[in-house]
């Protein structure tokens, strides 16, 4: 008999999402996303100069504020035809590789290890027996039996207190918690040792960023940093950027094999077909030829075909979401109407609505986007520098690439991209370097505003791929759409009835317990999800906001 | 040599107080935070030991500004069952731990950067200076007409907190004319 599980909302996320699945058998067999609020900020820009598109992008998300504005800047270089120098373009890359290098170690320890990592069993475990488990798995600087010890007391602190704190409401002792108590322990110390580091990787940002914490040193045309083009400035961020490099190779690469060792059968859970990368860090001025991150899309899971991505097949679907009609539109000729009458949520008829987020396809389909889809891509083109780390991944946990599809390949696949970035980025600080010895110190390239023009700004940032598209008319904005990563992972069907990746993936996944869908949990945060809402007011009585409801 | 080891340039970044603004600009009253700063930063001259910050919605990624220094004062948004407009003073012991956990309806949010401070041994003495929005809904760059009235009185609330922790600040000479538009920068 089917029996309906509602998550509303889905925490640890940014934003406001709401997953319902129907469950039979003890298996998912249905599954709806749906985005609870609406991001209307195409509305606010209409009429505006295009110059300061970014300025309000960026305030649309608090985690993703760079690279909304990057890709603002690069919709509008892309409408004015403007070149940018080289100093900027390695700025700009190397700072979007610091919000890869921050933004996927906050997420795996952060917001999705405890999906995976049982914080109470590791109260129980031996701290002697935990320090020699991380000796023998990673390379931590950390480590001993008093570390341990005192890391346990700290969370037994934590848990007396009855302040749970940022461990509030998971499910502890969930059937589906496999790790032993010392992996636990591990895990949750690299929790904390995490914590410092991102408090520190966040400050990458800052050097080259302008203004901390929203960087404001971004322009159409290049970046206005040139003063911070100095031996210290640059010493700083390659010093932290070497710090982060060395956390991600010794500590976070080994947690993630030794933690999905654990969970191999997610290589069979969460699993979906299509993939679809605009990638990123331009090495030349020939895009997207010379991308580090390559464009790409694989169909049906066939990595012998990665095919080129073009932006001019997106098409965005609104039959089964909030707005006005059932027209799919491509970007440039995007609405944003939200749908007049009353936005009822209705998962259950044919053609019901239920979402406020949009349904972007490519060619017709539905695509995921995130690490996943880099790290595939990348490896299906065969270049050395994405399959080396997935080979290596694939032999230590002795798993077929057919594994990769799924949530455990989605979770390998950020780290593993944090892993490739990172040490890319370091070369790309020296070549900095080398230039600016050159006498090259150029950051910006003038250019004329036209009275009518279109662009756009095609991105791959962490939680996937961004576009941005502008049109210009009168100096002014006309139009602009964005076609974020969570809109294409987490959106409803589309008019023609397709699931999104994210309600795809749900399907086939296991339920131990209805009333604790751990196993959901797992699945959708491994997409990073982040819906941007940013209403975020301190409300000291809404003091049981998470539901689940078994109905 | 550790792996991790502790950077010689974060010393010079490290503020004793730091004043937070938080809160999104796109989103009507729940921009107050923001527009506070704005007026702060533009119009008064504070010694280097205070800082004064656009946190915007940064939530947990705001750990590396807020875990550092002694002192926090945030100006915000506060839903505090009053009307629009009232202002609320939230001290250390007052900030419920139930609001320090997560119990906010974005669950990774300020708050919860706030608790992950005790994780890293260092809890900045907190005091929330709020104001009780009408609208945190509507798309808008605008406050509502009661929010916006606080505006100077939260400016002035926030500089007696500075005053109380032993900070003499001066106003600037010429204040720039400051639009209600935080957008409009040229």
């Amino acid at each position: 008999m089917a029996e309906r599980i509602i998550v509303d909302p889905i925490t640890r996320i940014e934003g406001h999402l709401r997953i319902e699945v129907e469950v039979s058998g003890g298996k998912v067999v249905n599954a709806w996303s749906s985005g609870q609020m609406f991001r209307g900020i195409e509305v606010i820009l209409q009429g505006r100069d295009p110059r300061d598109a970014h300025h309000f992008v960026q305030r649309s998300c608090g985690v993703c504020t760079y690279v909304h504005a990057i890709a603002s800047v690069r919709a509008v270089d892309d409408a004015v035809k403007v070149k940018i120098p080289k100093n900027a373009r390695l700025i700009r890359n190397l700072l979007l590789g610091a919000q890869y290098q921050h933004d996927h170690i906050v997420h795996f320890y952060h917001l999705h290890a405890l999906d995976w990592v049982d914080v109470v069993s590791a109260l129980k475990a031996d701290p002697a027996k935990t320090a020699a488990l991380a000796d023998n798995v990673s390379n931590a600087p950390w480590g001993g039996t008093t570390y341990f010890k005192n890391v346990q007391q700290r969370l037994k602190t934590f848990v007396e207190s009855g302040q749970l704190g940022p461990f509030a409401n998971a499910y502890w002792g969930h059937p589906a918690y496999k790790l032993p108590p010392e992996a636990n322990l591990m895990a949750a110390a690299h929790y904390i040792e995490a914590l410092r580091l991102q408090a520190k990787a966040a400050r990458m940002h800052a050097i080259f960023g302008g203004k901390n914490p929203h960087p404001q040193s971004l322009v159409v045309g290049g970046v206005t940093c040139a003063a911070d083009l100095t031996a210290e400035r640059i010493a700083e961020f390659l010093y932290i950027t070497k710090e982060t490099h060395d956390f991600v190779k010794n500590v976070y690469i080994p947690d993630l094999l030794a933690v999905a060792s654990f969970y191999k059968d997610w290589g069979g859970i969460g699993r979906t077909t299509n993939f679809l990368a605009w990638g990123d860090f331009p090495l030349s001025e020939k895009e997207p030829e010379s991308l580090f991150m390559p464009r790409g899309v694989i169909f049906k899971r066939n990595l012998e075909k990665p095919v080129m991505a073009d932006p001019g097949k997106v098409t965005e679907h609104v039959a089964r979401s909030w707005y006005e009609g059932t027209q799919a539109r491509h970007p440039y000729q995007g609405e944003t109407k939200p749908f007049q009458g009353d936005p009822k949520y209705d998962t259950d008829s044919k053609d019901g609505r239920y979402s406020w987020l949009k349904a972007p396809r490519y060619e017709g389909e539905p695509c995921e986007v995130g690490p996943l889809s880099h790290v595939l891509v990348g490896y299906a083109y065969g270049q050395k520098e994405w399959k080396q780390p997935v080979d290596h991944v694939l032999k230590t946990l002795n798993i077929p690439a057919e594994a990769l599809f799924s949530t455990l390949g989605r979770t390998a696949a950020r780290g593993i991209e944090t892993l490739v970035i990172g040490e890319a980025m370091q070369g790309w600080v020296m070549e900095l370097v080398e230039n600016i010895k050159k006498g090259d110190t150029q950051t910006y390239e003038p250019y004329e505003m036209p009275d009518k023009a279109q662009g756009v700004g095609l991105n791959d940032v962490p939680r996937g791929a961004l576009g941005h598209w502008i049109v210009i008319e009168n100096k002014k904005i006309k139009n602009y759409q964005y076609v974020v990563p969570s809109t294409w992972n987490l959106a409803p069907r589309c008019a023609a009835g397709k699931m999104s990746p994210v309600e795809e993936a749900l399907i086939g996944t296991p339920i131990a317990d209805p009333k604790r869908p751990l196993e959901i949990l797992r699945t959708v945060h491994s997409y990073d999800p982040c819906i941007a809402c940013a209403v975020h007011v301190i409300d000291p009585d809404s003091n049981e906001v998470y539901k689940v409801r078994a109905a | 040599m550790p792996v991790v080891s502790d950077n010689p340039f974060d010393a010079e970044n490290a503020p004793e107080i730091l004043v937070l603004g938080i809160g999104s600009l796109l989103f009507s009253d729940d921009g107050f935070g923001i527009h506070v700063i704005r007026r702060l930063e533009a119009e008064y001259a504070f010694p280097d030991r205070v800082h004064v910050v656009d946190g915007g919605v940064l939530g947990v990624n705001l750990l590396g500004v807020i875990s550092k220094p002694r002192h926090l004062i945030v100006v915000d948004a506060v839903r505090n069952r009053g009307k629009p407009g009232d202002l609320h003073r939230i001290d250390h012991e007052e900030i419920p731990s139930r609001i320090r956990a997560k119990n906010s309806l974005h669950q990774v949010d300020f708050l919860e950067a706030l608790t992950l401070c005790q994780a890293l041994d260092n809890v900045p003495r907190t005091v929330i200076l709020g104001v009780e929005p009408q609208d945190v809904e509507t798309l808008g760059l605008e406050l509502s007409p009661p929010v916006a009235a606080q505006v100077e009185p939260m400016i002035r609330l926030v500089l007696a907190e500075l005053e109380r922790l032993g900070v003499s600040w001066t106003r600037k000479d010429s204040v720039p004319d400051v639009s209600c538009d935080p957008f409009a920068h040229r």
